[in-house]
């Protein structure tokens, strides 16, 4: 199942019915890749033809497809990739809710009844003292919690922060989240993860603030025509190349469908510092002939 | 004890905040909702700004952002601005309170730079009396439409004004979101009180004005789909100063809409445009066909924080400050979209 070199990962785009190149795209597919029991099948069917594991964020859908993925017996030795907060639900549901109060109120009800007593100990603490620090472990401890109960065998590799969440303290410049949550992963066991839209001022912030650019994953767009390479695609190849080893996941290779797969290949084979790469995949077809090139040509 | 220390803290703050910006733009966000976090997030990574305060009424949020930011003042009122020395400040507050934040920024002389997330007030009477306060005070002035620099709409109107279709004959445009789609009349969910042409249409309505020029609204129909009050969809027809008819669709009740979406079709003497958030082609009447997504039309920023078109809109704003002159969308220009949006209100009963 796993290639000797670069890591395979499912993204989980289509499950959640998103097409960055276009919602249209994403509308003329249709329900098929947002149904669980279709994504565990895509999913089981890229594992069979070279991918190592699944890269998602954190959402009833993408647990729901772990769930069957347990019960089918087709998680052992997948390697996961978590993508925490799912950001996009979360802003939509805060304009459903009534705003920020409203949507606290729901993750407070949420993780109280997860019956998560260290996560519950932690938000008390950081309400109280309005710690922010204590109610991201709070957060953090409720997400791996629901994550673990579903993932069954797979294992969880890595943690990433939500882009959305990255690249907002990277432009408010919160030192202090990224060291934290650093930290307080590696000492949970977990490789911490950053997915950004700004890779290489990401990789210069973490230099200046002494985070071990070996101790974290980053997961990045690199993509041969640079679609969502900021600020440029060559500043991000020179800020891959500096890297001191391959800890970078790839994502948007295809440039959202832009691009064919073998041309998309082959500039992802020819950069250094690549861990691995995830690409999203909406049907049967798909999962096969992507992941077989992909086996076939990153390996 | 901890009083005083508190004391101290903020006093300390305080003379930070008024020495740290050298030559940067020194800026204030009024409002820290996901809209104010944005546009702090891209201005504190613009080179020559400095991001020096931050107003927020809730008590809670001040607390947490107190304990966020070292170097950036927390206030309470839009009056602790003043003093500041400040070059501008934004106000991304609900839609609601546009009007009383704005008018206190330049009454209270926080700054004579003020830019207001889209639209520009709750309705056209507002917007005016700002445009007159901010053409009485100076500075310059801008409102969030962002979609103005967007990758695919700005390629549209460059095409429209090359005449690429010819002259315009018709056209329709659509607003649509699904974030109150299936949601049932008892569902404890709140549509926003402004409603949804004012929320989500005025997009639709500023990009038409940005294309064609002004229009009159000629009939419009509003429904409420969730129930009670909430004003969940309209459609209505316009016809602009050329003659051009323009028909409108506007709902945040439909599905396949994820992310909020704007689009047109337009149909001219030589050909049909079709735009959206994502790409645009062109069908021209000789059977040539055109299509352009964002990888095709530069859609480069500096920084990626929610869609490239906020970083273009700061950037756009703050070169203007610190050269002088006049940016657009201004007040002035956005005011025509509130009046426009009362008409629709009036015309549908």
């Amino acid at each position: 199942m796993s290639s000797q070199g670069k890591v395979l990962l499912v993204g989980d785009n289509p499950f959640h019915g998103i097409s960055h190149l276009s919602q249209e795209r994403s509308r003329v597919r249709g329900d098929t890749p947002t149904n669980p029991e279709y994504a565990a099948r895509l999913i089981g069917l890229s594992v069979e033809n070279g991918a190592d594991g699944f890269m998602f964020s954190v959402s009833d859908t993408t647990l729901s497809i772990l769930d069957i993925l347990r019960k089918n017996g087709d998680n052992d030795g997948l390697r996961l990739y978590a993508i925490v907060p799912y950001a996009y639900e979360y802003v939509r549901l805060a304009g459903a809710l009534g705003g920020v109060p409203g949507l606290a109120k729901k993750l407070i009800r949420e993780i109280v009844f997860s019956g998560n007593f260290r996560a519950v100990a932690s938000g008390l603490n950081g309400v109280v003292r309005s710690d922010l620090a204590s109610l991201v472990k709070t957060y953090l401890l409720y997400e791996v919690s629901r994550v673990r109960r579903s993932a069954g065998k797979a294992g969880l590799e890595s943690v990433l922060l939500h882009q959305l969440i990255t690249d907002l303290c990277l432009g408010l410049s919160l030192d202090w989240v990224f060291k934290f949550y650093t930290e307080f992963l590696l000492k949970s066991g977990i490789t911490p993860g950053f997915n950004t839209g700004n890779f290489a001022l990401l990789v210069e912030k973490l230099r200046e603030w002494d985070i071990g650019l070996e101790d974290v994953v980053i997961a990045a767009p690199f993509n041969k025509v640079g679609f969502q390479m900021v600020p440029s695609k060559e500043e991000c190849e020179k800020a891959l190349a500096s890297l001191p080893k391959p800890n970078v996941l790839a994502i948007s290779i295809l440039a959202a469908g832009y691009l064919k797969p073998e041309e998309a290949v082959d500039y992802i084979a020819g950069l250094p510092n690549i861990k691995g790469v995830a690409v999203g995949v909406s049907k049967e077809r798909h999962a096969i002939e992507t992941f077989k090139l992909l086996k076939d040509r990153l390996s | 004890m901890l009083i005083l220390q508190d004391l101290f803290d903020v006093g300390k703050l305080f003379c930070d905040v008024l020495k740290l910006s050298g030559d940067k733009l020194r800026v204030a966000v009024v409002g820290f909702g996901k809209m104010g976090i944005l546009h702090a997030g891209i201005l504190n990574v613009l080179p020559k700004v400095q991001l020096v305060a931050v107003c927020e009424k809730s008590a809670l949020i001040r607390r947490f952002m107190k304990n966020l930011f070292r170097n950036v003042l927390v206030v309470d009122d839009v009056g602790k601005l003043s003093g500041l020395g400040l070059d501008a400040v934004y106000a991304t507050t609900p839609i609601s309170c546009h009007f009383a934040v704005v008018k206190s920024i330049y009454n209270l002389k926080a700054a004579s730079n003020v830019f207001v997330e889209k639209p520009l007030a709750s309705n056209y009477g507002e917007a005016k009396e700002l445009c007159d306060l901010a053409l009485r005070l100076g500075g310059v002035n801008m409102v969030g439409y962002m979609r103005r620099f967007s990758a695919t709409f700005r390629k549209a109107r460059e095409l429209l004004n090359q005449k690429v279709i010819g002259e315009p004959v018709s056209f329709s445009a659509y607003a649509y979101s699904s974030d109150f789609f299936g949601i049932d009349k008892n569902s404890k969910v709140h549509t926003p009180k402004i409603g949804v042409l004012r929320d989500l249409g005025c997009h639709a309505i500023d990009l038409a004005l940005w294309f064609f020029g002004d229009f009159k609204v000629n009939n419009a129909k509003i429904d409420s789909l969730i129930g009670g009050e909430s004003e969940d969809s309209a459609f209505f027809e316009v016809e602009t100063q050329s003659g051009v008819g323009g028909k409108f669709d506007v709902s945040w009740c439909v599905d396949g809409y994820r992310m909020p979406e704007i689009g047109f079709t337009i149909e001219g003497s030589k050909g049909v445009m079709r735009v959206n958030d994502d790409e645009l082609e062109l069908n021209l009447n000789g059977g040539e066909r055109f299509r352009w997504f964002r990888h095709d039309l530069k859609d480069d920023v500096g920084f990626w924080l929610g869609a490239p078109e906020y970083y273009r809109e700061d950037e756009c704003f703050v070169e203007v400050v610190i050269r002088g002159g006049s940016v657009e969308p201004c007040f002035e220009t956005s005011a025509k979209v509130d009046r426009l949006i009362d008409e629709v209100l009036v015309k549908a009963g």
